[in-house]
């Protein structure tokens, strides 16, 4: 639990995010911020009246707008509403699904509408990655969110075509979840018997990290409806409750990797999935998820993180991806919706992960619904440098 | 009138005001005449970036006129007969300035066949016919010498050459030299649809049904400043909204303070000197220093001089570089960004930088059991307290 | 009473016109020092800070992610850090809700702006507007605000010589807080002479640019005596966004300061802001919006804001004795200057300008040209 009990339960009652595209010069950014608000509005059978405060978040440089949420409350609804922004980075979706969480909890406002966006297409994404650097030295010498060093460590461990198999098993079974979601940027149809051919074709972009195992740039939006639990029982049949959700930063620039056995370096992932399921009483969180939203920029990351948020120990992370157990059907199915590999609009991508967490307890996903039920439902966050945020999601208050 | 491909030559004419284009006109104030046999002839007038088109028999104040006969009219301006080929062989004739006709071909959008699907092969001549019009000479840095190969498969496919040279721009329907970048498309409908929006590069690419070699980031960075964005000709036969996309550099100057900490580190590098601090608590190096120990959350006041030697402890071969935001300049990849264990330092203490780019192949990294490659900075002459004072680190040997 | 957290401590450094020797780093340094000093707080995961919510912002920092740079001096390594990306006040607010909502007991937070980095404010501020109409035709904070001040002044017959005598009080009791950007005093004709910035404000009008950092621990009402003797409580918090092109508002209208304190007023229970609230600190950005907000949080009456000051309103209601945003502080960061004057108030550490017996404060901020966002808090001794 938090420091203290929840002051009151919150639900998640409501949906709706736009198809994520690299092609959507047909809206501007408020109309695109419009159309998941709207479909969020819809699916929670509500309309702007019904909110008291809208959570805005996005990251400034990436289309270059300073204080973005006052020019688009044209597509938020904001006016006349409590209207906070708060951002972290690429946790900035998960962070405003967190503090609306706090915002309904408190007992200051009973129905909250998070809505995270970005338009990627209009600036400069490598850019304004590159200027999360420290202006003093780093950010003349870094070259954006790309890094190699990941494949570097699982290489090292298991050897490279192991390695190079695993990350493109995880990235096809990617591919397939997105062929399933229709909202999904990308989906190339790609087949496993492609392995091979990708290993050797796919131009590298840093050392062994190759251009189809990288996230894609995309425009898309997310707005997410929560509500007291009052008002989501009367409001919804299906609400989602959030658990608990727990944030852990890192500092800048001193060495995020660690390349010495002897001087292991602790993750974020790791650290905030221990104190998540330590003070949540879950002994082996593999077996009690039932699916997991992750934030996966590149597969290599996602590999490695597999095993720091379920605590796996030598190959098991690997086996995972390998025996398909991530996939749709398997026993810990890794992002159904496709992922961040899928679709990345970055200030929505990790409440995207929250969203499509919360449709599959709904039962509701649509063609990528989980088969089986889904009880309990996991989503992290990733930014800034190597900052985490983890939501957790139940469809029954019996915890 | 007769018909060609289905189409008449008055056809041709009546379309010309809608597939006017006034950015090719930017530079034209003249009349053109056009005499096609017995068919008519038509007077065009273009001024302010205005066309008008009339059938006249006085081409009287004509600066060049075309003559040709309906077949070859229609031939031309449909695709089906090679310009270049009429006007060799004496099918079409320019009485006039030619220069001043050779204009025309930068005014109007191709002629489609109204309501009749494009074909891949359609596309592909429109696409690379348009090619040297939609060239934008004025764009073109002085000296700027590259070529823009294409490969594309598939039944409908082929080869082109783009070339830049001395601000002009040609075409072959061949692989020529050493292109600077070649694309290659496994089936030439994907670069179609590539072209016509439908599908992104990087979505290609990833899927292994598209290629590239050479310097791709001179091609990403160079091309859409070069030329006018493709317009589909089919777009003009459904009315749709044109799409106007806002283009804006925005920068802001900034002078950023660097404050004791930073500030020693800068003024030791001018002096040749690498400065790390150690944390009073758990004994840890900062490199670069910083204010405070985050894992012990106490002030670091205690600097010590570490290297300027060390061990490569890890290296990132860069082979796709983003163009840099504070410059707009594209690094030459491959490049080496390492990151280096200097004397003094242990574990994961290490500073990031760059190899010299002759040894990326030589470099060893290292880790606890093992050594990695030794390397020394090499210093700017002129140093202004900079990370860039060291230019890179090379082969301690 | 409602549901309130606890002020225990606050740490700033003084407004400056430039921290040419320092980085925020530095800056926000000298402030997590002092309150780790102040309060011995640790950082425990059962009974430390584990949140920490700074404010800062992209733009005024260069810097993309500009929490990125903080994470060591906040304390961040390893805990939770959250960006308020808008006025500093919201910070406030949002740092209630998390505390109530029972996730955390104790928020450590902590902002900077160097605004003396950029070479424009307004540069920065233009590029708030939408990229296709209002950002091309040049509007900024600045510019808008004038527009606003035009049409209040008339509604409320707000003069020339009224602004002026806002700016001389403001420097005058700026003199009082050792926090206090340092600028030189200046005469009501000063005043009246300095050049024309933007029609109808004056140079000498607009608050000048400042670099500041500061930092504040809160806690839950439970464990407030582990950290301080003489806590400061926040009862109240309330926001509201107007709407975004000029000419779909009515510039005078207060609209959204109107709802932001109606809404703290209501969680605070406060009934009449003029008789149960002893001091106000209200984020001037330009002169006229010092009776503008007063109009807008209720205790100057509307369309009076004129007669309101020639009444003695600005001294009568304790009226930014701190010198107000005016004197100087970052604009991102006014609220949270504002918020601190009525801790000192209401914690009787306000030295020359203290106000006797002092119970109530609101402190006040807005977001935007011409105030589109509001937000104001209410304290209690």
């Amino acid at each position: 639990m938090a420091h203290r009990k929840k002051n009151r339960n919150v639900g998640i009652i409501g949906i709706g995010q736009t198809k994520h595209s690299s092609h959507r010069e047909d809206v501007n950014q408020p109309e695109l911020i419009y159309e998941a608000v709207s479909l969020a509005l819809k699916d929670a059978n509500l309309t702007m009246n019904d909110i008291d405060c809208v959570v805005h978040g996005n990251m400034e440089l990436f289309e270059m707008v300073h204080q973005p949420d006052l020019w688009q409350v044209l597509g938020t609804g904001a006016y006349g509403k409590d209207c906070i922004r708060i951002t972290t980075g690429g946790t900035v979706g998960a962070t405003i699904s967190c503090a609306s969480d706090n915002l309904v909890a408190s007992g200051m406002y009973d129905i909250v509408m998070a809505i995270g966006f970005e338009k990627l297409q209009e600036g400069h994404t490598t850019g304004g990655i590159t200027n999360m650097a420290d202006p003093l030295w780093f950010r003349k010498i870094q070259s954006g969110a790309l890094t190699g060093s990941s494949a570097y460590d699982v290489e090292r461990e298991f050897g490279l075509e192991r390695a190079n198999r695993a990350s493109l098993t995880y990235r096809i079974i990617m591919d397939k979840h997105a062929g399933l979601n229709p909202n999904a940027h990308r989906s190339f149809g790609l087949e496993f018997s492609q392995i091979d051919d990708l290993i050797r074709t796919s131009p590298k972009l840093v050392g062994e990290l190759k251009l189809i195992e990288m996230c894609s740039q995309s425009d898309g939006a997310c707005c997410v409806i929560y509500a007291c639990e009052k008002k989501a029982k009367e409001l919804t049949k299906t609400p989602v409750w959030i658990r608990d959700h727990i944030s852990a930063h890192k500092e800048e620039c001193f060495p995020i990797f660690g390349y010495d056995r002897k001087y292991p370096v602790l993750k974020t992932h790791k650290f905030a999935a221990e104190q998540l399921f330590k003070r949540n009483n879950i002994k082996n969180p593999l077996d009690y998820f039932d699916v997991f939203e992750m934030y996966d920029p590149a597969t290599w990351w996602a590999i490695d993180w597999l095993r720091d948020f379920f605590a796996l120990k030598g190959d098991e992370h690997l086996k995972l991806i390998e025996d398909k157990e991530i996939m749709i059907g398997g026993k810990m199915p890794i992002n159904p919706s496709g992922g961040v590999i899928g679709s990345n609009p970055i200030g929505a991508t990790a409440l995207l992960r929250v969203a499509e967490a919360a449709l599959q307890v709904r039962g509701n996903a649509g063609p990528h619904q989980i088969p089986t039920p889904v009880n309990h439902a996991l989503a992290s966050g990733f930014g800034g440098t190597m900052w985490t945020v983890m939501t957790m999601l139940e469809k029954e208050l019996n915890w | 009138m007769a018909e060609y491909w289905g189409v008449k030559v008055e056809d041709i004419f009546n379309s010309m005001q809608e597939r006017f284009r006034p950015e090719g006109a930017k530079d034209v104030d003249s009349l053109f005449g056009y005499d096609i046999k017995d068919e008519g002839k038509w007077k065009l007038t273009v001024k302010d970036n205005k066309m008008t088109i009339e059938k006249t028999d006085d081409l009287t104040g004509c600066i060049a006129t075309m003559k040709a006969d309906g077949e070859t009219f229609v031939g031309v301006n449909t695709g089906n007969v090679d310009a270049t080929n009429a006007f060799m062989g004496g099918r079409v004739i320019v009485d006039g300035d030619m220069g001043a006709f050779g204009k025309t071909g930068k005014l109007f959008r191709k002629f489609v066949i109204a309501q009749k699907e494009m074909t891949t092969k359609d596309y592909l001549a429109d696409m690379f016919a348009t090619i040297v019009p939609r060239f934008k000479a004025n764009e073109a840095e002085e000296g700027l010498d590259v070529s823009f190969a294409y490969d594309l498969g598939g039944p409908d496919g082929g080869k082109w050459t783009v070339f830049i040279k001395d601000k002009k721009c040609t075409i072959t329907t061949t692989i020529e030299g050493k292109p600077t970048v070649t694309l290659e498309f496994n089936d030439a409908r994907d670069y179609v649809d590539f072209i016509l929006g439908k599908i992104d590069a990087q979505s290609l690419m990833a899927s292994g049904k598209a290629g590239a070699k050479g310097d791709l980031n001179m091609m990403a960075t160079k091309w859409p400043i070069l030329f006018e964005k493709y317009k589909d000709p089919m777009a003009g036969n459904v009315p749709q909204q044109e799409l106007i996309v806002l283009k804006k550099i925005i920068s802001l100057n900034e002078k950023f303070s660097t404050g004791p900490v930073m500030g020693k580190f800068l003024k030791g590098l001018k002096e040749q000197k690498i400065y790390a601090n150690k944390c009073p608590q758990c004994g840890r190096m900062q490199l670069p220093p910083r204010e405070v120990c985050a894992d012990c959350r106490v002030r670091v006041d205690e600097f010590l001089e570490v290297g300027p030697k060390g061990e490569v402890r890890y290296m990132d071969i860069i082979y796709y570089a983003m163009p840099d935001p504070l410059t707009g300049q594209v690094r030459e990849t491959p490049y080496g960004g390492i990151n280096i264990l200097f004397d003094g330092c242990k574990g994961n203490e290490t500073l990031p930088h760059f190899i010299r780019k002759d040894q990326i192949e030589k470099i060893q990294m290292g880790w606890n059991e093992k050594k990695g490659t030794r390397v020394r900075p090499v210093w700017e002459e002129n140093r202004i307290g900079d990370i860039w004072d060291i230019k890179y680190f090379e082969i301690d040997e | 009473m409602g549901k309130r957290i606890a002020i225990c401590a606050v740490a700033q450094i003084k407004n400056d016109a430039e921290y040419w020797h320092l980085r925020f780093q530095n800056m926000l340094l000298e402030c997590f020092e002092s309150i780790m000093d102040q309060t011995k707080v640790t950082f425990d995961m059962e009974k430390g800070i584990r949140t920490i919510i700074t404010c800062s912002n992209d733009m005024f920092d260069a810097r993309t992610i500009s929490n990125n740079g903080v994470t060591d001096v906040v304390g961040a390594q390893f805990r939770g850090e959250e960006k308020m990306d808008q006025e500093s006040i919201n910070g406030l607010g949002y740092a209630m809700a998390s505390i109530l909502s029972g996730h955390d007991d104790v928020i450590l937070f902590m902002g900077h702006c160097k605004e003396s980095q950029g070479e424009s404010r307004r540069m920065i501020s233009n590029l708030s507007f939408d990229p296709f109409y209002t950002r091309p035709l040049g509007m900024d904070y600045h510019n808008v605000d004038a527009m606003q001040a035009r049409a209040y002044m008339e509604k409320s017959k707000v003069t020339d010589e009224h602004l002026a005598k806002i700016v001389v009080r403001s420097r005058q009791n700026a003199q009082k807080n050792p926090y206090a950007r340092e600028n030189k005093l200046v005469s009501e004709q000063e005043v009246l002479n300095s050049p024309m910035y933007s029609d109808p404000l004056r140079e000498l009008h607009m608050y000048p640019i400042t670099d500041w950092a500061y930092g504040m621990l809160l806690c839950c009402e439970e464990r407030v005596k582990e950290f301080t003797k003489k806590p400061v409580w926040i009862t109240g918090y309330g926001s509201c966004m107007d709407r975004y092109f000029l000419g779909d508002k009515d510039l005078t209208s207060n609209f959204s300061l109107k709802n932001a304190s109606k809404r703290a007023y209501e969680k605070a229970g406060i009934k009449d802001p003029k008789k149960d609230i002893q001091v106000f600190e209200l984020s001037d950005h330009a002169a006229y919006q010092l009776p503008m907000w007063a109009e807008g949080v209720g205790i100057a009456d509307e369309g009076q804001g004129g007669k309101w000051i020639d009444d003695g309103g600005m001294d009568k209601f304790n009226v930014n004795l701190s010198g107000g945003h005016l004197n100087g502080n970052p604009l991102l960061l006014g609220g949270a200057a504002r918020a601190m004057e009525c801790y000192y108030q209401l914690s009787g550490q306000a030295g020359d300008r203290q106000v006797k017996g002092a119970k109530r404060a609101v402190a006040q901020a807005a977001t935007g040209g011409a105030g589109q966002h509001q937000a104001v808090i209410v304290m209690e001794a």
